[in-house]
């Protein structure tokens, strides 16, 4: 129980970095969210789960501006993002990082200027810097050397993984969402992303924004989780406590379910 | 001691920690001071005034070099990597350096970068531009040969397939088939009409301008019927539908092919040629000869509207001119050229497509490559026909 105190303490009485109240968004005749609220307090890693289709990625792409949302206001570091105007935005984008599904990464750029590229467009700083920073971000994300000068199409997954990894790290931002990081690596590449990302988080002092499916990331990495249900964040709280304490359907199917039981008792 | 300023200008935002540093010479110790946020945004700057101290040279022999970060207020992994570097350097000129005062959180980060800086620099293959410019030339006349081979070893697979759908008809996908039929004919009627309308009648007009001179103008009717029968409405159209459909084709199979879908067809059973590959090209074959046929009409009816203006001949005038310059011999010349120029954009769309390899960028390539290839094997067609025709006197 020790752990689990430990990363209650963590959790408490922290700054919030982003805050979402009432947001409500919709297609066409299909509601995605209605009213939910969720918060994300600076430092931590947490984790958003809910079944295919209710929404993480959605939500994910609402809070980094990538989607537009019809009621409610979303906050990141205290400002409301709709009421930037765009040059604020791009302060603000500067601070974060996205690691999308596939990495994302440009495939007509190698990865060392795939990691360039935020460097390149806001910021004044002489090529060699560039290069040395960027080889930086690609050792701490775990890519040999050699991958520097090397396409994204000659890459496997999960390295194309950690090059998006270390591109969204480029600009040394403050809040890293992953759009499901482990999806399509094996157990031993999943574990060790795992780890990266925790070390990343305590050496970094990121805060992560985590979508995931994967139960063995939620119980190892993540200070908290929420979960999506019915339109809203219906749970939060310790993957822990959730488990021991679902309150809800899904929760409990989700924790209850034989994966789940199988990493925990198996 | 002596103190030298290197705190930057225009950070006012965080008064109480100015970014930048002091350079402090004390005893034996020559000591640089970090103050503030040492973060991505700063260290350009940061660098280059660091590179602007000047170290007396007999400071070397007997002194220590001593960062000290007790005055960070933030640091990331660039501002690590400043302060790691300027150590390195530092020690380099013969000046042992150390850290002191560091908070556990900058620790952390600075051997962070220590590690992976030890980690060796990766081997950059990269030619001059003269040697790629000359290796891609050379690429280019070596695959002339093999680019031949591939057009014939393509055409081999569509026929083999072709003769095994006519024996199993069953196989023929006929719904890609018809739904090929429609976007590469019978969308393409508007823009064609269109082309070999306008073509026709500035070909009629400058034929009356030229012929003027030896009074000869009535033979500018001549002259376009049989131009545009043996010649100009089947390469307008060829050049048409390979900028439509041969362009599309390519498109179509080549991001196929990028996500993987091909690979899933060949897996469960499909044959790509058969499903993707014979309903194009045999749909091309179809329409084409009926395109270049409505070409040359549109042609002609281009010209009949220039002969009324310029000739002041009236539509009985100018069907008796056709009558009496064109035989079926000029129609056939034309007609007989359509289905090989078909074939061949077909041919090259669909080969271009599954070229391509994971990227955008090789895809906007070979869909170039197979538009420009294509209208450029159609011209050498369309040469070695007229040679050809002119040869046997037909």
């Amino acid at each position: 129980m020790s752990e689990i105190n430990h990363k209650r303490a963590k959790s408490r009485s922290r700054e919030v970095v982003i805050s979402v109240r009432n947001l409500s968004k919709g297609f066409e005749q299909q509601i995605v969210f209605d009213k939910l609220n969720l918060d994300v307090f600076r430092g931590e890693v947490l984790g958003i789960v809910g079944g295919s289709g209710t929404g993480k990625s959605v939500l994910m792409r609402c809070i980094t501006g990538l989607l537009s949302y019809e009621r409610g206001t979303i906050e990141i570091f205290g400002k409301d993002v709709e009421a930037l105007n765009q040059r604020e935005r791009i302060a603000m984008d500067t601070r974060l990082g996205v690691l999308f599904q596939d990495g994302a990464l440009f495939g007509a750029l190698t990865v060392l200027q795939n990691i360039q590229v935020p460097m390149r467009e806001h910021l004044d700083m002489p090529k060699s810097m560039m290069d040395e920073l960027a080889l930086i971000k690609l050792k701490m994300v775990g890519l040999p050397a050699n991958a520097a000068y090397k396409f994204p199409s000659e890459l496997s997954g999960g390295m194309r993984k950690r090059a998006g990894l270390a591109r969204a790290l480029a600009l040394d931002p403050e809040i890293v969402f992953l759009d499901e990081p482990t999806s399509g690596l094996d157990p031993i590449g999943a574990a060790a992303f795992d780890r990266l990302i925790w070390q990343l988080q305590s050496t970094l002092g990121l805060t992560v924004y985590m979508v995931t499916h994967d139960l063995d990331s939620l119980f190892s990495i993540c200070d908290r989780v929420a979960v999506l249900a019915d339109w809203k964040i219906v749970r939060t709280g310790l993957p822990e406590e959730l488990r021991e304490m679902p309150n809800h359907p899904w929760v409990e199917r989700y924790f209850g379910g034989p994966r789940a039981m199988a990493r925990t008792f198996g | 001691m002596t103190i030298i300023e290197g705190a930057l200008e225009g950070f006012s935002h965080c008064e109480d920690h100015r970014v930048g540093f002091h350079v402090e010479h004390e005893s034996n110790i020559f000591r640089l001071r970090i103050t503030g946020e040492w973060t991505i945004r700063e260290v350009a700057q940061l660098q280059r005034e660091i590179d602007a101290i000047l170290m007396p040279s007999t400071l070397f022999s007997d002194h220590v070099g001593e960062i000290e970060l007790g005055g960070l207020s933030k640091l990331d992994v660039a501002g690590a990597w400043l302060i790691n570097s300027t150590r390195k350097k530092w020690s380099k000129r013969g000046l042992k350096t150390r850290f002191a005062g560091a908070g556990s959180e900058h620790h952390i980060l600075i051997d962070e970068v220590r590690r992976s800086d030890k980690a060796g620099q990766p081997q950059q293959r990269q030619k001059s531009p003269f040697q790629r410019s000359l290796d891609d030339a050379l690429k280019g006349i070596g695959g002339i040969g093999s680019d031949a081979m591939m057009i014939l070893g393509f055409l081999g697979t569509i026929a083999a397939t072709f003769t095994h759908s006519l024996v199993h008809p069953k196989r023929f996908r006929w719904v890609a088939f018809v739904h090929q039929l429609e976007h590469v004919g019978f969308r393409a009627i508007g823009i064609v009409s269109l082309i070999c309308f306008l073509i026709g009648a500035v070909i009629l007009q400058q034929g009356v301008v030229q012929l003027s001179y030896y009074g000869a103008e009535p033979l500018a009717v001549n002259m376009l019927a049989v131009l545009s029968l043996r010649e100009v409405g089947v390469l307008l159209t060829a050049i048409i539908v390979a900028g439509r459909s041969g362009s599309a084709f390519t498109a179509e199979i080549g991001s196929m092919k990028m996500r993987e879908e091909i690979d899933a067809m060949r897996i469960i059973g499909l044959d790509p040629i058969e499903v993707l590959v014979l309903p194009r090209v045999l749909a091309l074959v179809v329409m084409v000869p009926l395109l270049a046929f409505w070409g040359d009409l549109m042609c002609m009816l281009g010209g009949a509207m220039m002969a009324s203006f310029y000739l002041g001949l009236d539509w009985s005038g100018y069907v008796d001119n056709l009558h009496a310059s064109v035989t079926m011999n000029h129609f056939l010349a034309g007609m007989i050229k359509a289905p090989f120029v078909a074939l061949i954009i077909g041919i090259v769309g669909c080969m271009e497509g599954f070229k391509v390899e994971g990227s955008a960028e090789s895809l906007g390539y070979h869909v170039t490559v197979a538009v420009v290839k294509a209208i450029f094997l159609v011209i050498i067609v369309d040469a070695v026909f007229a040679m050809f025709l002119a040869s046997i006197g037909f």
